[in-house]
């Protein structure tokens, strides 16, 4: 993320937290608010709205400048932050997508070979022809488990709505 | 005393009833292989199969799950030990000295000592969930909403102040995560809340949906291309896995300790495994003869953490299920599908559902004996399925992760929900926010509110009630220590340069 080379994690993370706050605690006030006494719906989230700002500003506050963060800890999530992994995102969440769109127009089988596909392609080293007999493989075993063994509500092809 | 191991005896036999029997040793099976896949852990695996749940009866429910759990626990540390890879935060303490033990040509008598200490830890966390419960449940019975809300607040506090490196971090998140479990109509006025006016988020967001997104798509998201499995070149036979006589010798000491610090954090809400795990493996070095050796392939520091993990495992059970307070995420996930199944965690469950805990007890005793018997054959499978590579293994998660959510109410809107949570997770995770505690807030969220609001009603309005009644006291004085604690520590952390630096990395979600 170069272009924020001047924010640390920190201070976006904050920000993030305030705005979410804010959101939070500006559609909270539209709810019942009430007293301690006898508190409507809106009482809660206006407090945890609150609390997320106040949390927001102290991490802003607590932060350590750009450039002096404690690196990453994060072992299992691959630490090494090379920007963005734009082919990664569009391929993974076009493949939860590309599972409810078709789930609604297509049925299971498309639906399945789509987002095993799609979310294959995501990573650098697959090629179409892997990520191909992957979705064909899995396809026919997801069918075998959930449409005949569990006997899911999904139909199998289903053109149109 | 007595009248527990009548109970067990009760438990055993609700536990062997072939159905039970079955999901039990279905779910031991499935959270062992799960949990040897690279990437995946006992949250990933747990939220995959909660679907499958819904669909059975509540006692063979719990029984898998929590076979999952134990099961793909003790699948991770074959991964941390033979991979470097620790797919479940607790194992990070384990890789220290496994790794380098599998390079010394010892993975097998690291496998082996981790298959004894967790079954030892196993069992002695079992025997003190036994004693203890009855004894807890009598305290219990003194709660009202006054003292639930107390000590959801600690184990609120505890689980977003001591799992991961900041703690304001830990606490933002937990916000979060009750927020989300805002999200609905709320239950004393029948208003709808941040639904946008989506008729579908009316029931609130399912939780399926939210730990498949923050623990499935978002981990995807932050790894993909970014990982790289290096192929083991371990090879590890039946006959590899005996440790040495002096191997045992140094072992069963910090394999005695570790359980002790497991069983002690167990009983504690909120403090998750990897806290645990860490804790052991940082008394084994203070009292170590040589603590250089840490880090090369000492055996100790295999088998306490790892002792310590599961024995936390099992005593976990014991607030979870008599209080309703998880201790962690995965605790949270059990809590969740508890409550889905109708039934109410807390101080009767033991009382009005005596075949849910009973069973669930002994079906431990019977998950680790069998996670034994089916590990020593199988290992040479487990080892060759270590090489499954990631660009396979993702694609087929999310296929499952998709199934999964949308046949929980067959709704293709749960589906959507997953991608939503899973750029959501994604995001927290590169911003150094841990995602766990957003499970256990929107988990123990509902809960909280109206406990809190029928505190509230009992004493018209009056805050100092959370005072006035001494349970409920004692519990905000322990949160009040834990936010002192919190201060000072950062207050030091300030004032003089980091020695702990590298420690407190290992503390990882």
């Amino acid at each position: 993320m170069s272009r924020f080379k001047a924010l640390s994690k920190d201070h976006m993370g904050s920000a993030l937290l305030i705005a979410l706050g804010i959101g939070v605690l500006g559609l909270g006030v539209t709810y019942h608010i009430g007293n301690l006494n006898r508190m409507g719906a809106g009482f809660i989230p206006v407090v945890l709205g609150a609390l997320l700002i106040l949390v927001g500003l102290a991490i802003g506050l607590t932060a350590a400048p750009a450039g002096r963060e404690t690196p990453s800890s994060g072992h299992g999530h691959g630490a090494a932050a090379t920007g963005p992994e734009w082919r990664g995102w569009l391929c993974i969440l076009g493949g939860v997508v590309s599972f409810v769109v078709l789930g609604q127009f297509g049925g299971l089988v498309p639906a399945t070979f789509a987002s095993v596909f799609i979310s294959a392609m995501g990573d650098r080293q697959s090629t179409v022809k892997a990520a191909a007999l992957l979705a064909t493989i899995i396809d026919v075993f997801g069918v075998i488990i959930f449409h005949y063994g569990l006997s899911l509500q999904l139909p199998l092809f289903h053109w149109g709505w | 005393m007595y009248q527990s191991l009548m109970d067990l005896w009760y438990g055993f036999g609700i536990a062997l009833q072939p159905s039970n029997f079955m999901w039990s040793v279905f779910g031991v099976l499935i959270g062992n292989l799960i949990g040897v896949l690279p990437g995946m852990g006992a949250l990933t695996t747990i939220s995959m199969l909660l679907p499958l749940t819904y669909v059975i009866a509540p006692v063979p429910a719990i029984l898998m799950l929590a076979g999952i759990f134990y099961g793909s626990q003790y699948g991770g540390a074959i991964g941390a030990i033979l991979l470097n890879l620790p797919s479940h935060p607790p194992h990070a303490v384990t890789c220290l000295d496994g790794y380098p033990m599998t390079k010394a040509g010892r993975g097998g008598a690291a496998l082996g000592i981790t298959m004894m200490a967790s079954f030892f830890a196993a069992s002695v966390g079992i025997i003190v969930m036994i004693f203890l419960s009855p004894l807890l449940v009598e305290i219990a019975f003194k709660f009202g909403p006054t003292e639930i809300c107390s000590i959801m607040l600690l184990g609120l506090l505890a689980g977003a102040t001591m799992s991961r490196g900041s703690p304001l971090k830990g606490v933002a998140m937990t916000v979060f995560g009750l927020l989300c479990g805002v999200v609905g109509t709320d239950v004393i006025s029948g208003t709808t809340r941040y639904t946008f006016d989506l008729p579908e988020l009316a029931d609130g967001v399912e939780l399926g949906a939210l730990c498949m997104g923050l623990f499935g798509i978002a981990d995807f998201l932050v790894s993909v291309n970014r990982t790289t499995v290096k192929p083991s070149d371990a090879k590890v036979s039946m006959k590899d896995m005996r440790p040495t006589r002096a191997e045992m010798k140094q072992a069963f000491w910090p394999m005695v300790r570790g359980t002790m610090v497991g069983t002690l954090f167990g009983a504690m809400p909120g403090t998750g495994p990897t806290i645990t795990t860490f804790i052991a493996y940082a008394l084994e070095r203070k009292i170590a003869k040589d603590p250089s050796r840490f880090g090369k392939g000492a055996i100790e520091g295999v088998a306490a953490p790892e002792a310590s993990a599961h024995s936390k495992t099992q005593v976990d059970f014991i607030p979870t299920l008599s209080l309703g307070i998880p201790g962690d995420a995965v605790m949270a996930l059990i809590l969740g599908a508890l409550i889905i199944k109708g039934i109410q965690p807390g101080p009767q469950l033991i009382t009005e559902h005596p075949d849910i805990f009973w069973g669930l007890v002994a079906s431990f005793w019977i998950g680790n004996v069998l996670l034994v018997i089916m590990n020593v054959p199988m290992i040479g499978v487990w080892v060759r399925m270590l090489q499954v590579p990631y660009k396979f293994l993702y694609p087929a998660a999310l296929f499952f992760i998709c199934i999964g959510v949308y046949s929980t109410k067959n709704s293709l809107f749960d589906v959507g929900e997953v991608a939503v949570f899973g750029v959501l997770g994604a995001i927290f995770l590169s911003l150094d926010f841990p995602v766990s505690p957003i499970v256990l807030g929107f988990v123990l969220g509902p809960m909280l509110e109206e406990n809190f609001r029928r505190a509230m009603l009992l004493s018209r309005g009056d805050l100092l009630v959370f005072l006035q009644r001494p349970i409920s006291a004692w519990f905000i004085g322990a949160c009040t220590l834990l936010i002192l604690a919190q201060v000072w520590a950062y207050a030091r952390k300030v004032r003089i340069a980091p020695p702990l630096q590298g420690a407190a990395e290992l503390v990882s979600e």
